[in-house]
């Protein structure tokens, strides 16, 4: 209990001394160096989250008490999933941290950066071994917050390298460019809007079964319980959040506007925090609901939903990456990417049984940490080139060896070419998306194998634009970065770890995704992408897709959705309550103090003392008074 | 109950207190007055308003209730009229007016009830019939306030100075909501018979309000709008069983912290830049006020419910829909945009004030006694999701969630 008082803690509390000193005397040397505390925090983190992985080899729960009248309690669960999750999140976060001692050294506002970076990952943790859903929902509302923070750091719009897209381009009334305040607006807003039908479904778990522990809630019952249309409403209201989180479509476009937040926080974001929360979330209550179990007709309707939402969410991200010239746009749609191919490779586990949720999670697991390094290695190179755009040549490549190698690396052992990591952890998703054929013919594996050809294009373009056939970039600030590149490259050699564990067997999971990997289709499919990458590799600007490509990159227009229909549809909203305000205002301050002037004048103008006028009236209503009767009457 | 109101009413009264030092020098100052005499006669009225709404939640009696729902009025009404902003007399006696309709109703209403019960002492008060119901029901609606008699609130809550739009917005409209729950509590036929009509009018006056947000220029016109939205979850919260009204509760405390401390921010630009309201002059003031804004992203995560406590608030309510509607879809997706569009405007706000390009001011220091009472409060919010507070909150609440009296 008190380890993991310290795991969550001791990241918020080291972040606090530079938010104080800094809120304090901005600027100072003092508070310019008290980040190595904050690090030091994240480093007691990860030491607490590798005891707590060995030590629970067999999954456990812990509960703590904390509204024990309702039967909500702060309950933690160590399982397969958790205890690993825990440690990449903890590891990626540390080595980030590490990197950004260097990278945000001469930042305008250490304070808040690392104050929000150590919320972050104190968050996730939350998330990550939270068996309660309202303790999930604190954790997941901290990064939401964090990432609003972080996206929005450089809040003063002033720095041209802090934007996305093209400055000062329009495309009829879309803006194609994005400040960071207007990055962070977008993501929180976006998050929101899936965060409360998610908040919804957690109420009405609870709500239904008195419960909120994943692990402990009798889902067969529960569905049986609501009905088909229950159960997809439930269900569906829950997932809203993860979508959103994790950027599916149509929510994506958050995702690639927060690129005007640090490289840091991109890296963080990306690989181990925020939109694997998403996914990571599906994965766990996958696990615990066993939808291979129980066959009902709703759970298989949001399943379906999930497959395919997640496999042309990921098409799309593949392609939208494959057309663009930003850096980190290139890295962001290929998470969207990555994190689709997640989802529905869980969602296969409908039909397919456990065995699904595993083979994601362990793509989220090599994605994290060859997803970081591409970041990283992006960040240090716009702090050298001082452009956003992809620039450099094999001459320049030479220069940043380090980066150079972390990149051959990494692109390569994620697209998936024999033998490297991705490769065996694709050919297990090869596999499952066969597996579906009776269901849904080849349509999943043909968009698997479509979304991977193209995955690794862009990866061999990343590489081959900055490194080697790019231009000749105009700026080179090659001094220091030596903490970045140790950075990095200790992420990248991760993934060789990763390679080492799968290869090793061990486990039947690895010796499954072994096999896999000898299967002649999955053979076939990796020569495919080592093919896609190769000529990528060498010709990085095909002119004949130029003008699709330019549709691509500008993200099929999908922004319009963030940025011209839902805000229309508010304006619209806003004039006509605003109409009803000025109806209101008129008929309260205007009409009705009028019509009281009016009486009252009246009144008041019969007032003269003649007595004549007073007879007339008498005589007048008098006279009223028997009409009225003489009607009423008759 | 009276317990989670009156913690919620002397917390922020107290650090109201100490934040008007500061604040109400400078208005002073601005307005020619003499200090030293002003602030005895503004700090006697400041404590008889704070005091009687203190003893309105405690009084276990209509009458008593009653009595100090005017005397809270009352004060108000000259702190207004004395030191408002604007046109502040036109605007006080708006505002006396429209409370005092509402005030005059539940009167009524009370004493419909009183010849119903022969008594009006809360414990032994069993019946309230129609009459008694519709009466303080219309009353308290023009206090809460609801969509159409909401007219006075933007006026009384932009003009009066801030301290006491600190306490009225959070404090005193709620109290309306404090009202209808005591009532509910007793004999809470009206809101089960009426429960539709009454729904859907908490939902459009709470999104009209939240739309009409998104357009104000002025930054405390633009808090008294959201104060009308969060007060239509109040009315939600009241339609939803044992789990919506204690839901209701939270809320009610958790807008308290949230805009007494967002009220406390537009005083900080107010005293920083002599009189800055207007949202069009504003821009990036993260850059001159860090503080006040930070403390401003606190006010914010209580009104959306971002990890404080209006986070169980939302989630009793919309556990109350369950209860009460089951999976009704029309009624999810209602209560669920409301809350939607609390967190939009929250941090659209929130980007417009301080985030952007810098408009272009001085950096001034801000007074230690401006910008701590903001934190303390955000800090006690954001303590209130853990125990032992929470459990405390929630056990006291346990009864009302049974719909016993308390």
């Amino acid at each position: 209990m008190i380890s993991l008082a310290i795991l969550f803690l001791a990241p918020i509390i080291a972040g606090i001394p530079v938010a104080v000193a800094w809120g304090h005397r901005p600027e100072s040397d003092l508070a310019r160096k008290l980040p190595v505390i904050s690090v030091i925090g994240l480093f007691i983190s990860l030491v607490v989250s590798l005891y707590l992985f060995f030590s629970y080899p067999e999954p456990e729960r812990v509960v703590i008490q904390w509204i024990p009248g309702l039967n909500i309690n702060f309950s933690f669960i160590f399982d397969y999933l958790s205890t690993r999750m825990g440690v990449l999140t903890a590891l990626i976060a540390f080595l980030i941290g590490v990197y950004g001692l260097e990278y945000m050294k001469h930042d305008y506002r250490m304070g808040w950066y690392w104050f929000f970076f150590n919320m972050f990952t104190s968050s996730m943790l939350l998330v990550v071994y939270s068996d309660n859903l309202l303790m999930l929902l604190i954790g997941w509302e901290g990064l939401g917050l964090a990432s609003w923070g972080l996206i929005g750091h450089w809040f003063r719009d002033d720095d041209e390298l802090s934007y996305v897209g093209i400055m000062d381009r329009f495309v009829g009334p879309l803006k194609m460019f994005w400040s960071p305040s207007t990055g962070g607006w977008r993501a929180i807003s976006t998050i929101r809007f899936g965060d409360m039908p998610m908040f919804f479904a957690v109420a009405a778990i609870f709500a239904l079964t008195g419960s909120l522990d994943i692990s402990q809630i009798d889902w067969g019952g529960l569905f049986a319980k609501i009905g088909t249309a229950g159960t997809i409403v439930l269900l569906f209201t829950f997932l809203m959040g993860p979508f959103t989180k994790s950027a599916q479509l149509p929510f994506s476009e958050w995702l690639m506007t927060a690129m005007t937040g640090p490289t840091t926080v991109s890296a963080l974001l990306h690989s181990a925090t925020m939109v694997a929360a998403g996914t990571y979330l599906f994965m766990r209550l996958s696990i615990y609901i066993g939808p291979w179990a129980h066959h009902s007709a709703g759970l298989a309707i949001i399943y379906i939903l999930v497959l395919f939402l997640g496999l042309i969410s990921s098409l799309y991200g593949a392609l939208v990456a494959l057309s663009s010239l930003e850096r980190k746009v290139i890295l962001a749609a290929s998470t969207m990417s990555s994190l689709g191919l997640m989802f529905a490779t869980t969602a296969s586990s409908y039909w397919l049984g456990e065995i699904a949720v595993m083979i994601a999670f362990w793509y989220l697991v090599v994605h994290a940490f060859a997803k970081a390094t591409l970041f990283l290695v992006a960040g240090h190179l716009i702090h050298v080139t001082e452009t956003r755009f992809c620039s450099g040549n094999l001459e320049f490549g030479k220069k940043i060896i380090a980066g150079f190698g972390a990149t051959v690396l990494a692109t390569i052992s994620l697209a998936g070419i024999p033998p490297f990591t991705a490769y065996w952890v694709k050919s297990g998703m090869d596999e499952l998306m066969h597996g579906l054929h009776e269901v849904f013919g080849l349509a999943p594996f043909a968009l698997l194998v479509t979304t991977s050809l193209v995955y690794s294009g862009f990866l061999a373009k990343f590489l081959s634009l900055n490194f080697i056939k790019g231009e000749k970039p105009h700026e080179m600030h090659l001094h220091g970065g030596k903490v970045m590149s140790l950075a990095y490259a200790v992420m990248v050699s991760m993934l060789i770890y990763l390679l080492y564990v799968i290869l090793s067997g061990g486990s039947h999971l690895m010796e499954e995704l072994v096999s896999a990997g000898y299967d002649k289709t999955s053979i076939t499919v990796g020569v495919l992408v080592l093919v896609a990458y190769v000529i990528t590799l060498i010709d990085p600007r095909e002119k004949a897709f130029s003008r699709i490509a330019g549709i691509f990159g500008d993200r099929l227009y999908l922004s319009a959705l963030n940025d011209y229909i839902v805000p229309g549809i508010g304006k619209v909203l806003i004039a006509f309550v605003d109409l009803c305000n000025s109806v209101i205002d008129f008929f309260f301050h205007r009409l009705i103090p009028d019509v009281f002037g009016a009486i009252s004048g009246g009144i008041r103008r019969i007032q003269k003392g003649y007595l004549t006028t007073y007879l007339k009236l008498v005589v007048g209503v008098f006279l009223a008074v028997v009409f009225i009767a003489v009607l009423m009457g008759w | 109950m009276s317990n989670a109101f009156g913690l919620s009413i002397t917390l922020v009264s107290a650090f109201v207190a100490l934040y008007s030092l500061p604040y109400m020098y400078h208005r002073f100052e601005e307005m020619g007055l003499d200090e030293i005499q002003e602030y005895r006669k503004y700090i006697f009225l400041y404590n008889i308003y704070a005091g009687s709404m203190l003893w309105l939640v405690y009084s276990g009696n209509f009458i008593l209730l009653f009595i100090f729902l005017e005397i809270s009025l009352l004060a108000s009404f000259f702190l207004i009229y004395m030191y408002g902003y604007g046109n502040r007399r036109w605007v006080a006696i708006l505002y006396f007016i429209w409370t005092h309709v509402a005030g005059a109703l539940t009167f009524v209403g009370f004493l419909v009830m009183a010849f119903d019960n022969s008594t009006l002492a809360m414990d032994s008060v069993s019946t309230i019939s129609f009459v008694a119901w519709i009466l303080i029901f219309t009353g308290m609606i023009v206090k809460l306030p609801g969509l159409g008699p909401h007219v006075w609130l933007p006026w009384a809550h932009a003009e009066a100075p801030t301290t006491v739009s600190a306490l009225l917005s959070p404090l005193t409209v709620g109290l309306a909501g404090y009202i209808l729950i005591r009532v509910y509590l007793i004999d809470g036929w009206f809101i089960n018979e009426f429960r539709n009509i009454i729904m859907a009018y908490a939902v459009i006056t709470s999104i009209y309000a939240g739309l009409s947000v998104l357009r104000q220029t002025d930054y405390k016109k633009l808090l008294a709008y959201s104060t009308v939205s969060q007060m239509g979850y109040m009315l939600i919260g009241l339609c939803l069983g044992g789990f919506g009204v204690a839901g209701a509760t939270i809320q009610y405390i958790s807008h308290a912290f949230g805009k007494s401390i967002l009220f406390m921010t537009a005083g900080g630009l107010i005293v920083a830049y002599h009189g800055l309201r207007d949202l069009g002059k504003m821009g990036g003031m993260h850059e001159y006020v860090p503080t006040i804004s930070n403390a401003a992203l606190l006010g914010f995560m209580n009104l959306s419910g971002i990890i404080a406590i209006g986070m169980f608030g939302e989630f009793f309510i919309l556990r109350g829909i369950i209860d009460v509607y089951s999976f009704n879809v029309p009624v999810i997706l209602a209560v669920v945009f409301v809350f939607i569009l609390s967190g939009w405007y929250s941090f659209f706000t929130m980007k417009n004030i301080y985030f952007g390009k810098p408009a272009g001011y001085e950096k001034v220091k801000v007074s230690r006694l401006i910008d701590t009472p903001l934190y303390v409060i955000g800090a006690i919010s954001i303590l209130f999701i853990f125990p032992p507070l929470i459990t405390a909150l929630v056990d006291g609440l346990k009864l009302i969630i049974g719909g016993v009296l308390p």
